[in-house]
């Protein structure tokens, strides 16, 4: 009978052990998601702030050509 | 942090709801799998855990426990692999002493000793190692050949890992036979040591004298193994189990990774070698059936070559070769000289474009129904978990079949290289690393690496991409496969075992199942009648199986598995087997869970896997060819002097100390690509550019050596330098090229083609589009905006080409002109589809502005330039011709030196036209209108200078050409010649017949005739003042032409419709009205008032003012230029004095127009037929000149009357007569007369329409009144005279 109660024992730990291990695989699988989720969202901001990087410098380059211009005019204006 | 408690539950949901938030990235994916962050998780215990599966049997408990100390020998063995094979030399780096005398001598060695120290403290370490490796091994070969154990049951993962030491002594074999810098090093090392008594003790001498044994000794590890196996009986058979179980798993693919691949057939090679000695033949175990050699030989065939570490290579075949009892006719297929089908890649090509389709698109259709149909929270059902593990098992084993065959055919290539024989374009002199791989691929070879690399890492990024959810199928489908095969299909053999009292096998299932089921309710239903060895009731007995996401340990599994083999084994401790126990049906169903449950291993760890099925890089390393090309000295010194002993120290210094990128495999693969142009690799070439991010992942977690990292990271930056500017270069030559092909006249295009001048047609359309759109490529960890990097190159281009247009014209005459105007356009073209495909340049306006100087200075390069060539060239060299309306070039240079001009830089064909072949028909297209200045020039001119050019030009023309030139020598001039023309020179009468008056005037006009700068500098001042005034005329005409264009094309926009043609019985109104509210929609003003803001109606109505405010609506320049040339004749020379008769001069000479008619007389004297007439030298100008001062000075009529060459004429008609006078032939002189007439009457008459619009509205003409005359004579009348 104690050989019984022994077993039951440890198919109640391994049992217990798959729990553990489910419970870390939950966890591992979701800081995987978090990571996933991190790299496309690095991803997209990337793509994002490389528009938004080529928008502003078209326009500070722009800005410069104009005040070039601008400073023709004056240099024009006083001789 | 706040005290906040979050319940798992709630933690997950916020992990789910993560999925859901868009992130969107606009660039096309054309790249290997790009992660900022990665994330692994091992579960990896090492049989640590053993303990804890206590029902387990013991045998393999403790099989375990020396399982797990092989593992961390077979770790420790690939860290000196590791080491030996990233050894650097250093000793070439010390200075050695150069003689005993030298002071600084011990400190050189004391120096050496220390640095040397360390490394030598390594050899030592591995010197110990492979003792205690082998030790280990011998131990472990001895226990299980041991009499009593020799029948007994060794699990297939234990022979695999005796078989990965038998891999582990070969590879250290090799690589320390390989490493000649080793034992330079250590040698250095024991000179220093020795000369410093550093190793005093007994001990450490023989430890030293041991280790330079050791590694002097070539193949001593191998040497070692084999001596001390051959002293263990009956080791050839566990070496035998060992090596079958290698063929076995490698027929029936029982591995993973190409490197396991490898590894099994290293094996076979190696463990036939260590068989096969003076007590063991191999061809004998053959005949015994102990070993199939005719199956290995087919192997050996198929892998010729398989890498052994890095770039080295081995032929497992030559281990056989060497073996004693050698027998080639056993070996068919190895000896033969046929070449391995590894060696070939497009055999495999096909067959793996197919397999590649079909999984993508497997693969595809599973991720959309993740994403759309059920969102993978819920759970699959068990047999869409099996279905999901399978596709993803099927993924890993293709990622790795084609990994191996990329990695085969470079290991194959390596060990072949090739030679100057072999391929033409080798050259003799290159070097061993080059020919291995530069020069020993060809292109259709290069393309299929590079397809096959492409497939590999794209395949890769998508199914890391679907990592979460491919394991969380994997996790589900293991645990639910092997708790039904636990819990429910080893009951039936259970039941049995128990019935028939068959004790082992109920104790090892009984094992099994202690050791993994995951029971319902915690532990097993108790009243199981299987348990008992008792039929199920007839309702069958149900037990529920649960269900988790989650696999077993690694322990766990090892235990389950390898005790299940156990009773399906062939070979047992008893006398018979236990499978003759077990019932057919269920003996299957354990060998078909055995065998699918093989792979869950690496299943379980799919990110490292994937990773691991897709690693590249090793085409990178090259540490044995380094070494090779280390000791290989540089034949010749190559500085030029005379060579002395020095030379040959000098020589030495020189080595390798990296190869240059060419010889680099990602660099040849990219460079082919960009090389080639080939638009359907266009898109993969990221792809072998990131075989450097896996030389440096490798580097850095692998051989973890910081300068294997830093010398990829100085090639990538290299490389990268490369990539972008060439891949920059041919993105804009494209562009140009297309540009420049549709903007050529299609009609000359097909003309061409017609006569055989095969022009390149339009350029072969490209997917640069896709690269341009990448704005995060990821490089070494770098995030790397193509993009921009390619904008700003381009955007230097462009201006450079729109830079080297302006220096052409520059360089040329004012002809240049159209030219440039086409070539702006081309660029303006190019720009514009630049743009298109999403390239940031800077306006176009801008930058021609900056390549014009028109930024900071208020007039430009070409403005300038035009203005020069006016200057220096056109007026004073152009003789102008109203017959053609057009300018050509004078036959003689009259004034000053020809101009001399810069040179056009040279530059490369696409900074102009697009390609050779373009530049050439653009050339012959151009060179049209160099020979004369006409509308197309000027229309040019008007369009490339606009109002303000065209203000300044003719502004400039006027003060700074005209004036000096109308007040200074021309003003001396003709005071002078006016003192020279007679006092008074009268119309003779027609009495006296043509010749007489011709002869009249000649006499009279002597002094102007003979005066020898009158034909050649007056002249030449009053053609400069012509063209000025005809250039300022054509000006404005094709401006008033460009207006008119730009009018009728701004006309619908500003309610301006043609009047509509109307019909009999049609109101004209009321069509127009109707076309009125047809075009509404068009018209800028009445919209923008409407539907925007004050401002923007402002600004509308503004542009709609200075659209239509046109000069040609009513204004003139060239009025203003002629009321301007007005105010510089000012001097009284040009009128003289008033009429002594009150009314007008008739016979006397003071008015200009009388100079005029003298220089008329003098220019239209013919000519002998060899000089140049006065057309040819000074064209129309002259006369546009001479008129224009007449007409503004009033004088036109007079000139008209009493001009002396029309008197001729006049005289000429009446009388008809002919003849020679004073060497004038007369008919011709009254022929050139008449023609001159013809073109002074066409001038004054279009004069005459400016001043007259000048002089106001009232055309009314000016009559002054005479008193009759005082005088007797009788038939004095009243006379009018005209203004």
């Amino acid at each position: 009978m104690s050989t019984d109660t022994h077993r039951e024992a440890i198919q109640r730990q391994i049992h217990q052990d798959w729990a553990n291990r489910e419970y870390v695989e939950v966890i591992v699988n979701s800081i995987k998601k978090i990571t996933a989720f991190l790299n496309s969202f690095d991803m997209s901001c990337r793509s994002r702030l490389a528009v938004l990087n080529e928008k502003l410098t078209l326009l500070e380059r722009k800005i410069d050509h104009l005040e070039a211009c601008i400073n023709k005019e004056d240099s024009i204006v006083r001789p | 942090m706040s005290n906040e408690r979050v319940t798992l539950a709630d933690a997950l949901s916020n992990v789910e709801i993560l999925d859901e938030r868009p992130l969107p990235d606009e660039q096309p994916l054309i790249e290997a799998s790009t992660c900022s962050i990665t994330f692994h998780a091992n579960f990896d215990t090492n049989f640590e855990d053993r303990n804890g599966f206590v029902t387990g049997i013991a045998k393999y408990i403790e099989e375990a426990t020396t399982h797990a100390n092989l593992n961390i020998l077979l770790d420790e063995g690939q860290k000196h692999a590791v080491m030996l094979y990233t050894w650097r030399c250093c000793s070439r780096a010390i200075p050695q002493p150069k003689s005993n005398e030298q002071p600084n001598r011990v400190e050189i060695y004391e120096k050496t000793v220390e640095v040397l120290a360390p490394e030598v403290n390594k050899l030592l370490n591995f010197m110990y190692f492979q003792k205690k490796a082998i030790e280990v091994f011998s131990v472990e070969i001895k226990r299980l050949c041991h009499a009593e154990k020799r029948k007994d049951f060794v699990s297939e993962a234990y022979l695999l890992t005796l078989g990965k030491f038998i891999n582990m002594f070969a590879v250290l074999d090799e690589l320390k036979n390989m490493k000649s810098s080793v034992k330079n090093d250590y040698s250095t090392y024991r000179r220093a040591a020795q000369f410093l008594k550093v190793m005093s003790d007994s001990h450490t001498l023989q430890e030293s004298q041991n280790l330079s044994m050791f590694l002097a000794t070539q193949n001593k590890i191998r040497d070692t193994v084999k001596d001390t196996l051959e002293k263990i009986p009956g080791f050839e058979d566990l070496i035998c189990e060992v090596v079958n179980i290698c063929v076995h798993m490698f027929e029936q693919k029982m591995y993973l990774t190409p490197e396991e691949k490898h590894m099994l057939v290293k094996v076979c090679g190696f463990g036939l070698f260590l068989m096969d000695s003076e007590m063991c033949n191999i061809n004998k175990l053959d005949t015994k059936k102990k070993l199939r050699l005719d199956r290995i030989d087919r192997i050996f065939k198929n892998l010729e070559v398989v890498p052994l570490f890095g770039d080295m290579q081995i032929n497992p075949f030559n281990y056989v070769r060497k073996s004693k009892h050698f027998d080639a006719s056993k070996w068919p297929l190895s000896t033969s000289q046929a070449i391995s089908p590894q060696a070939d890649i497009m055999v495999h090509l096909p067959n793996i474009r197919e397999e590649h389709v079909k999984y993508i698109s497997e693969l595809a259709k599973y991720s959309n129904e993740v994403t759309t149909t059920y969102t993978y929270k819920e759970n699959h059902s068990d047999s869409e978990n099996r279905a999901v593990t399978d596709l993803a098992l099927r993924g890993l084993q293709l990622l790795s079949e084609w990994t191996s065959v990329v990695t085969e055919l470079y290991s194959w290539k390596l060990l072949h290289p090739t030679d100057h024989h072999q391929n033409k374009e080798c050259p003799s002199e290159a070097e061993e690393y080059e020919r291995a791989t530069r020069y020993n691929y060809s292109s259709d070879e290069k393309y299929a690496l590079i397809e096959v690399i492409a497939m590999i890492k794209g395949l890769q990024v998508l199914m890391s991409r679907m990592e979460t959810v491919l394991c969380d199928s994997i996790r589900r489908h293991i645990y639910s496969d092997l708790q039904d095969f636990v819990q429910i299909a080893l009951r039936e053999p259970l039941r049995k075992a128990i019935k028939n009292k068959k004790d082992l096998i109920r104790s090892i299932i009984m094992s099994v199942r202690e050791t993994s089921a995951d029971w319902a309710r915690g532990c097993e239903p108790p009243d199981d009648p299987a348990n008992k060895g008792k039929k199920d009731p007839d309702n069958g007995f149900q037990i529920k199986v649960p269900r988790l996401n989650v696999g077993p340990s690694s322990t766990q599994l090892y235990m389950v598995r390898t005790m299940l083999e156990s009773l399906i084994a062939d070979k047992s401790g008893g006398k018979r087997t236990l499978r003759k126990d077990i019932d057919g049906p269920c003996l299957s169903q354990i060998d078909q869970f055995h065998k699918s449950s093989f792979y869950w291993t690496y299943l379980m760890n799919f990110g490292e896997t994937l990773q691991k099925c897709c690693d590249l890089s090793q085409l990178w390393y090259r540490e044995f060819y380094l070494e090779m090309t280390m000791g290989r000295r540089v034949k010749k010194c190559t500085v030029r002097h005379q060579h002395n002993e020095e030379c040959n120290d000098l020589i030495t210094m020189e080595k390798r100390i990296q190869f240059p990128i060419e010889m680099s495999m990602p660099w040849i693969l990219t460079d082919h690509i960009l090389r080639t142009k080939e638009p359907s690799m266009m898109e993969y070439v990221l792809y072998p550019l990131d075989l450097y991010n896996d030389s440096a992942l490798y580097a850095l977690t692998i051989f973890r050596k910081q300068f294997l990292y830093d010398e990829v990271e100085a090639e990538v930056n290299l490389c990268f330098d490369q990539f972008i500017f060439k891949l920059s270069e041919q993105i804009f030559a494209h562009y140009k090229q297309l540009a420049g092909s549709i903007f050529l006249d299609k009609r000359f295009r097909v003309e061409c083609e017609v006569l055989g001048f095969n022009f390149q047609s339009y350029p072969k359309n490209n997917r640069y589009s896709t690269l341009l759109k990448q704005r995060h490529v990821q490089l070494l960890g770098r995030s790397i905006d193509l993009n921009k990097l390619i904008s700003q190159r381009i955007n230097a281009d462009m201006q450079k080409s729109l830079e080297l247009a302006i220096c052409r014209f520059e360089a040329s005459d004012i002809t240049g002109v159209v030219e440039l105007e086409a070539l702006l356009q081309v660029n303006r073209l190019c720009h514009k589809l630049l743009i298109k495909e999403g390239l940031a340049l800077d306006d176009y306006e801008c930058m021609l502005n900056e390549a014009n100087h028109n930024v900071l200075a208020p007039y430009g390069r070409i403005t300038l330039h035009v203005f020069d060539e006016l200057n220096y060239d056109f007026l004073s060299n152009y003789c102008f011709n109203a017959a053609t309306n057009r300018f050509v070039r004078s036959k003689l240079q009259i004034s000053g030196q020809p101009v001399q001009r810069e040179k056009p830089p040279q530059m490369f064909h696409y900074f102009l036209w697009g390609s050779k072949q373009l530049n050439a028909a653009y050339s012959t297209q151009y060179g049209q209108f160099t020979g004369f200045v006409g509308i197309p020039h000027f229309r040019a001119i008007c369009r490339l200078l606009g109002y303000q050019g065209i203000a300044v030009i003719m502004d400039i023309i006027l003060k700074d050409i005209v004036k000096p030139l109308v007040q200074g020598n021309l003003l001396q001039f003709t005071k002078t010649l006016m003192n020279a023309m007679p006092k008074v020179c009268k119309l003779p009468r027609c009495d006296y017949g043509s010749p007489g008056v011709l002869e009249y005037y000649q006499a009279h006009l002597i002094d102007i005739v003979q005066y020898p700068d009158a034909k050649t500098e007056f002249f030449q001042l009053f053609r400069e003042i012509g063209n000025s005034i005809l250039f300022c005329l054509l000006i404005e005409q094709c401006l008033s032409q460009e207006e008119v264009c730009d009018l009728l094309h701004a006309a619908p926009f500003q309610n301006i419709l043609p009047r509509p043609h109307c019909k009999e019985g049609e109101k004209p109104e009321a069509k127009q009205k109707r076309l009125e509210q047809k075009f509404a929609s068009l018209q800028i003003v009445p919209n923008i008032e409407k539907l925007g803001t004050a401002k923007q109606a402002l600004i509308a109505r503004e542009g709609d003012l200075l659209t239509r405010e046109r000069l040609c609506c009513g204004l003139s320049i060239f009025e203003v230029i002629l009321q301007k040339f007005k105010t510089y004749l000012d001097d009284n020379v040009w009128i003289g004095p008033p009429p002594a008769n009150g009314v007008m001069h008739i016979d006397e000479c003071s008015e200009f127009h009388r100079l005029w008619s003298a220089l008329q007389f003098v220019y239209c004297i013919p000519v002998a037929s060899t000089e140049y007439t006065i057309e040819e030298l000074f064209g129309e100008g002259l006369h546009w000149a001479g008129c224009a001062i007449i007409v503004i000075m009033n004088q036109q009529r007079r000139f008209e009357a009493l001009d002396f060459c029309y008197h001729i004429l006049r005289v000429q008609r009446v009388d008809g007569k002919d003849g020679t006078v004073k060497g004038i032939n007369l008919k011709r002189m009254v022929d050139r007369i008449r023609r001159f007439q013809v073109l002074n009457s066409q001038i004054f008459a279009i004069l005459n329409k400016y001043i007259k619009n000048s002089e106001g509205e009232s055309n009314v003409e000016h009559v002054r009144c005479f008193p009759p005359p005082i005088s007797q004579h009788a038939q004095g009348r009243n006379q009018k005279i005209y203004d």
